[in-house]
């Protein structure tokens, strides 16, 4: 939980303590007694003594709002509790066993919602006659339901977890795996529903008392002081405000409580920045490297990423990147979970997340037309209309980058209309033709599907017929065939390297984790680790001969050998908030020395076109 | 030779489907008819692509799954024959590890209290003894044994995987199934898996279902292969002799379509075309021949069965020998 949201909390939390610990305190309070009559001072308006007046018996308004707030809160509280246990008992136990078990305890109590709540409580009340009690098992009747579903509606969801299929693999028996492992998992929504539950059992007791249903009079309770006032409203109008203003205050607080509670409990409600200002903050930066030297189609330069977390911290997930596309060519940027390549894709397209900025560093991009822009300088306009049009990109999962309720060929004609006004029979015969030429069987009529009608290798064919439907210059490719399975990958492979060499001298970046797919399909090569570029070059001389420690150790680790043991690297990535001084990789080189950790390796030129950013680069030749 | 730990026998499992609105349900089959030994002590692969079955299959085995037929035999007994009781007893001796151990472990309990739960369930040890035996399944899988107290979310996925091999260690199981155990590992950190999962194997004289889409992988963790195609094995031998000469058009295609780091030292490329068929309708005869360059008409109304090919290998194709002698 980060400070900012327990701060949120904070408020709404020390309002409904208050108000708790005032019902739970007032038989301390020096007040007058709350069902004491005074005939002669009735509906006299406030004064010293009575500070919010006196009712129509002449009784102390401010007495009775009090002791009232007991009763409705003790009332809503336990007929709450009540509704939570019972209802989660029967959710999760219906969620976990299904069927028969499901029958009779969800599906029953469903039914009584089908009942309207105001009638079966007329109808109970009448049954048992009026007094807190009732009330009670009325409200805990009629909110149970409320508990199962939520309880059983999250039940199915955990219960479709590893972790409790784990449990059951371990032999655990049902009710352990009940208690211990679903139960504290569902208990975030159970709680926001049982402060909404509580909330809703006041106004409902209220409505009730002041129906006569309720509490029994001379018993103040807020529902009653209504229904007294509501007949001297013309003579004193203030005894129906306090009344209705303690009701208000104190659903609306608890409202609050449970809305900032969902927050809290989400661990995704974070703070959000749009995405438009943060892009607009980028652009005072001053360029870092000057623009005179000629760039071949995209000439990245000290390329720095800074995310700042909701908790405020700061951290630089991709420091100093330097990378070069020329026309024509497949470079691939390759590295682990964390080591800064998606980012690095998303900052060259100015898609980077609310809470990253692009902090330093040039990225010049060629245009079709011969014009050098920054990219990093561009205004979020201008992006826009590069981004499908001379530069594009492809995701990991298509299946997610697709809008699941529009036909294939809406999206494919959408990107084409977005950057080319053209009429319709043109786009349709460019539309299918650009699906015929990605190698989606049958294309006519697929054109027409929805993404969920097609398997994930068509989709991410369709997706690239999308990233090139408007002949872009510069293709970025994050992950594409991580998703699908081998057979599938060689056919993206293969449909990939056959548009690049039909296009005229598009350029490819490659971002992927897995070594074998770089020798597939790249000239060049980027091996990234913790937001660096650690070495560059060709792929078949990087992977012949390694020039830093990392790539070496992951080529090694590759299982390719056959039988026998692998060379694993010790310990894990480290955390781009928790970095070593000097070389990010010495704490897990095998050959790293006290003179790696004293200062920041650069990026060494090695040879012509490669680099190492390894001291020790000579010892590994 | 001893009666193998595992056995299945003829196991087939089908899922009802809705398939739209009004339609009716249709029948998947996600495993059909498979037979399977496991030794004890003995490491099997299981490889093939999503939607082959692979992990219905561990599931049957473990019974976490029941077959919609055949039967699964683990060390003699029927699992079929046993009571609630008696299930929940042997799943002692049979454990699985499974593969992502962001949903595999509990996020709102201390990794030392998951580790001690099935030594909890089977009263392995005294509740005095607990935090020692933690300590060690701790220190077995190489992680500190100060972090039993630590929930998961305090650690990296290559530890998160340690831990819920730990777990699965805890009861000192003679049979694992584990599902695509390093798949969502970073590579650097899948060595360091693999190589733990291959000591403990050895120490622990255990045997192992190993699930896998990566074949490189099967190959240095297993002794024997099972190659699976929508819901069907079509070759089983030694990894290394499957690897050297897959028999079956599939099992050479896989491998040929696996990416390697030295593309120079790859045989001839093999690009299946197509898709995987739908497991609802699936295709008659031979499952695999919509999308076999050998195909022919025979294969669509002849099933394949898996028939002795060499030397401790089976095949289920019926141009197999003919393939093989055109090579």
């Amino acid at each position: 939980m980060s400070r900012r949201a327990t701060w949120h909390l904070l408020v709404p939390g020390i309002i409904v303590g208050a108000i708790t610990a005032v019902a739970l305190v007032v038989p301390l309070l020096p007040l007058p007694d709350p069902i004491r009559m005074d005939i002669p001072a009735r509906l006299l308006p406030p004064s010293v003594g009575h500070l919010l007046g006196q009712d129509e018996y002449g009784r102390d308004v401010l007495s009775r709002i009090l002791w009232g707030a007991r009763t409705s809160l003790v009332v809503a509280f336990v007929a709450a509790a009540a509704a939570a246990i019972v209802g989660t008992c029967l959710g999760l136990f219906g969620g976990y066993f299904r069927g028969l078990v499901e029958l009779l305890t969800v599906r029953t109590a469903e039914a009584i919602l089908c009942f309207p709540p105001l009638l079966l409580a007329l109808l109970v009340v009448t049954l048992l006659g009026p007094g807190a009690g009732t009330l009670i098992t009325v409200l805990a009747f009629l909110y149970a339901p409320g508990f199962a579903r939520i309880s059983f509606a999250e039940t199915l969801m955990v219960r479709a977890l590893d972790y409790v299929t784990a449990q059951e693999a371990l032999g655990a028996r049902p009710e352990r795996i009940v208690i211990r492992t679903i139960l504290p998992n569902v208990a975030p929504a159970l709680l926001v529903q049982f402060s909404l539950t509580v909330a809703s059992a006041i106004v409902l007791e209220s409505g009730l008392s002041f129906l006569g249903l309720g509490v029994v009079p001379p018993a103040p309770s807020w529902g009653l002081m209504i229904r007294g006032a509501r007949s001297t409203m013309e003579q004193a109008p203030w005894l129906l405000l306090w009344p209705c203003l303690a009701l208000t205050g104190t659903v609306i607080a608890l409202n609050m409580l449970c809305d900032r509670l969902r927050d809290v409990l989400d661990p995704r409600a974070q703070g959000r920045q749009s995405s438009w200002l943060a892009r607009g903050a980028a652009r005072i930066l001053p360029s870092v490297a000057g623009s005179t030297q000629k760039p071949s189609l995209l000439r990245v330069e000290g390329l720095t990423i800074e995310i700042t977390t909701p908790s405020g911290a700061r951290f630089r997930p991709v420091r100093d990147i330097a990378l070069t596309v020329a026309p024509g060519e497949t470079l691939a940027m390759v590295g682990e979970s964390g080591s800064g390549k998606t980012l690095t894709a998303l900052a060259l397209l100015g898609l980077l997340p609310p809470a990253a900025r692009i902090i330093g560093g040039t990225a010049l991009f060629t245009g079709r037309d011969g014009r050098v822009r920054d990219l990093n300088l561009l205004a979020e306009p201008e992006l826009r209309q590069l981004r499908g049009d001379e530069i594009a990109m492809v995701f990991q999962d298509p299946g997610n980058s697709l809008n699941p309720v529009h036909r294939i060929y809406h999206q494919l004609a959408e990107t084409i209309r977005a950057h080319r006004p053209a009429n319709r029979s043109a786009v349709a015969v460019q539309a299918i033709g650009l699906l015929r030429e990605v190698g989606l069987p049958d294309a006519e009529r697929r054109a027409y599907a929805f993404p969920h009608e097609l398997s994930g290798g068509q989709l991410q064919r369709v997706m690239i017929a999308m990233a090139i439907a408007n002949g872009p210059r510069l293709l970025i490719a994050d992950e594409p065939t991580t998703a699908l399975d081998v057979t599938i990958q060689a056919q993206i492979l293969d449909l990939l390297a056959a548009l690049k060499v039909r296009s005229q001298g598009m350029g490819l970046i490659f971002v992927t984790h897995n070594l074998a797919v770089v020798a597939e399909i790249a000239q060049r090569v980027c091996v990234m680790y913790a937001g660096q570029i650690v070495e560059e070059g060709p792929v078949s001389e990087v992977f012949a001969r390694p020039r830093h420690p990392y790539t070496a150790a992951l080529i090694a680790s590759v299982p390719e050998g056959g039988s026998g043991r692998l060379v694993a690297i010790p310990g894990t990535v480290p955390l781009p908030g928790a970095l070593a001084r000097g070389c990010c990789f010495a704490p897990r080189c095998p050959r790293s020395g006290p003179e790696c950790t004293a200062d920041l390796p650069v990026l060494e030129r090695i040879s012509s076109g490669r680099a190492t950013r390894c001291i020790k680069w000579r010892e590994l030749a | 030779m001893s009666a193998p730990l595992v056995r299945a026998e003829k196991l087939s499992r089908s899922f009802r489907l809705r398939q739209g609105l009004f339609a009716g349900k249709a029948e998947m089959m996600a495993v059909c008819d498979v037979d399977l030994a496991i030794d004890r002590g003995e490491a099997i692969g299981v490889v093939g692509e999503s939607g082959c079955g692979k992990t219905t299959l561990g599931r049957m085995l473990l019974r976490l799954l029941a077959p919609t037929s055949g039967r699964v035999m683990f060390d003699g007994q029927n699992l079929d024959d046993l009571g609630r009781l008696d299930l929940r007893r042997l799943r002692r001796r049979m454990q699985m590890i499974f593969q992502d151990p962001f949903a595999s472990l509990d996020p709102r309990r201390p990794v030392g209290r998951q580790i001690a739960d099935g030594i909890l369930i089977h009263n392995l040890a005294d509740r005095s003894d607990i935090v020692d035996r933690v300590a060690e399944l701790l220190k077995l899988v190489g992680l500190d044994p100060s972090h039993a107290s630590r929930l998961p979310h305090e650690f990296s996925g290559g530890q998160r995987q340690r831990i819920a091999i730990a777990r699965a260690l805890a009861t000192r199981p003679d049979f694992v199934v584990a599902d695509e155990p390093v798949s969502s590992l970073d590579v650097s950190v899948q060595a360091q898996v693999l190589n733990l999962l291959a000591d403990l194997r050895a120490e622990f004289g255990l045997a192992l279902l190993f699930i896998s889409h990566d074949l490189h992988v099967v190959r240095h963790i297993c002794e024997r292969v099972v190659v699976m195609y929508l819901g069907c094995i079509v070759e089983e031998g030694k990894a290394a002799d499957v690897f050297r000469g897959p028999a079956h058009p599939y099992t050479r295609a896989l491998i040929a379509a696996t990416p390697s780091i030295r593309p120079q030292a790859r045989r001839n490329k093999i690009v299946l075309s197509g898709e995987l068929p739908s497991a609802i309708k699936r295709p008659s005869g031979c499952v695999f021949r919509t999308r076999c360059a050998y195909a022919t008409t025979t294969c669509s109304e002849t099933v394949p069965t898996l028939s002795r090919f060499g030397e401790g290998r089976t095949v289920a194709c019926l141009r197999a020998a003919e393939i093989a002698a055109n090579k």
